[in-house]
């Protein structure tokens, strides 16, 4: 058997985050926050609209940010008991199927409804977005910040050294954006 | 009071709803590091723009949250705020209201937590984004729109104080 997808996506889907009396939130090793996306999407276009100049610094920062989020609570998350009874039972392939389970929860969890569509373990792997929170952002160009640094965190989890050594170790580019009038967003993971 | 919360889950597309604004989940990596990306853009001011950009979209929910729910006093639409603040994860503020602006003191705080886990004690105060909160929070107490209060952080966790405290006086 190997990752049943729809499966996985339902199981964690059903997941809620409840605050505790600190009004925090800490799963999967990390406080976790559940911010409306309009305000994440507006911060973003803000930012570009302030200083166009800096376009290429502000992107940087923004994908740094999403991938240390993706790098620490990715492995949070792949570590937890609930990947452990919902997905690892399934997991005959190792890496592969970790990484497939963790795009079901990807999507689960509302960032992207994405899957892998190609994968050379350790070397390349290519993913497809048909709906994602950055599609409704304002704005120029391929803006999906925010799955570029994940990406690029689930496949450092996957194949880079063991967490928490592998951070850098590849990168991802956007290729295609809803954003910018595609049917999809797609995105490359390759060696840095 | 508790606040009303209906948590929706559209399964067409995968996308998560809290009272009907789409919500997502994120780590305090994120949120520390996008308060880092603004104070690194300071000479455009970053650090300003994520209080605006915070003051503006919580506005709305919680405008959008009396409406629906009949919520019409101060003391009531405080609660409101306050309560959010927790849902998102963001940690424990309270406030004292003047006639004119007043004051906000975070006892629990997800970003200054966030920045002291990942770089320690800082010089001086970074939480704009609680800053942009409190903010929305005295306009919609005060049936004002966004923009009304300037918000200074006169203390903050990662300097070393044991809370945060924001001081809001009409701009």
């Amino acid at each position: 058997m190997t990752v049943m997808r729809n499966d996985v996506v339902k199981a964690l889907a059903k997941m809620h985050l409840h605050s505790n009396e600190e009004g925090l939130i800490p799963e999967y090793e990390v406080l976790v926050n559940l911010l409306p996306v309009s305000l994440l999407n507006a911060f973003a276009e803000n930012l570009l609209a302030a200083a166009p100049e800096r376009k290429d610094e502000i992107e940087a920062g923004l994908v740094r940010a999403a991938y240390e989020c993706g790098y620490h609570t990715g492995c949070g998350i792949i570590t937890s008991e609930i990947f452990s009874e919902v997905v690892m039972p399934m997991v005959t392939e190792g890496a592969k199927d970790i990484l497939r389970g963790a795009y079901a929860a990807f999507t689960a969890w509302g960032w992207a409804k994405s899957g892998i569509v190609q994968l050379k373990e350790a070397q390349r792997m290519t993913v497809r977005a048909f709906d994602y929170y950055e599609a409704d952002s304002q704005g120029e160009g391929l803006r999906a910040y925010m799955l570029r640094g994940l990406n690029q965190a689930f496949f450092d989890l996957a194949y880079a050294d063991p967490y928490p050594d592998g951070m850098d170790t590849f990168v991802c580019r956007q290729v295609k954006g809803i954003e910018a009038g595609d049917d999809y967003g797609e995105f490359v993971v390759t060696p840095k | 009071m508790a606040l009303n919360l209906d948590f929706t889950f559209d399964d067409q597309n995968y996308r998560h709803f809290l009272n009907g604004h789409m919500v997502v989940m994120h780590s305090h990596h994120y949120l520390a590091l996008v308060t880092k990306l603004a104070e690194d853009l300071d000479d455009i001011g970053g650090p300003q723009i994520l209080a605006d950009t915070v003051e503006k979209s919580m506005f709305a929910i919680f405008e959008d949250y009396f409406q629906n729910n009949n919520i019409t006093s101060p003391e009531a639409k405080e609660d409101v705020c306050t309560e959010y603040f927790s849902v998102f994860g963001l940690g424990k503020l309270s406030v004292n209201r003047s006639d004119e602006g007043g004051e906000a003191t975070l006892r629990c705080s997800h970003i200054d937590e966030g920045w002291l886990k990942k770089w320690g004690e800082h010089s001086k105060p970074i939480n704009h984004f609680t800053r942009g909160y409190v903010a929305a929070t005295f306009a919609a107490i005060f049936n004002r729109s966004p923009g009304s209060f300037s918000v200074a952080e006169e203390a903050g966790m990662v300097t070393g104080e044991s809370r945060g405290v924001f001081v809001a006086k009409a701009a």
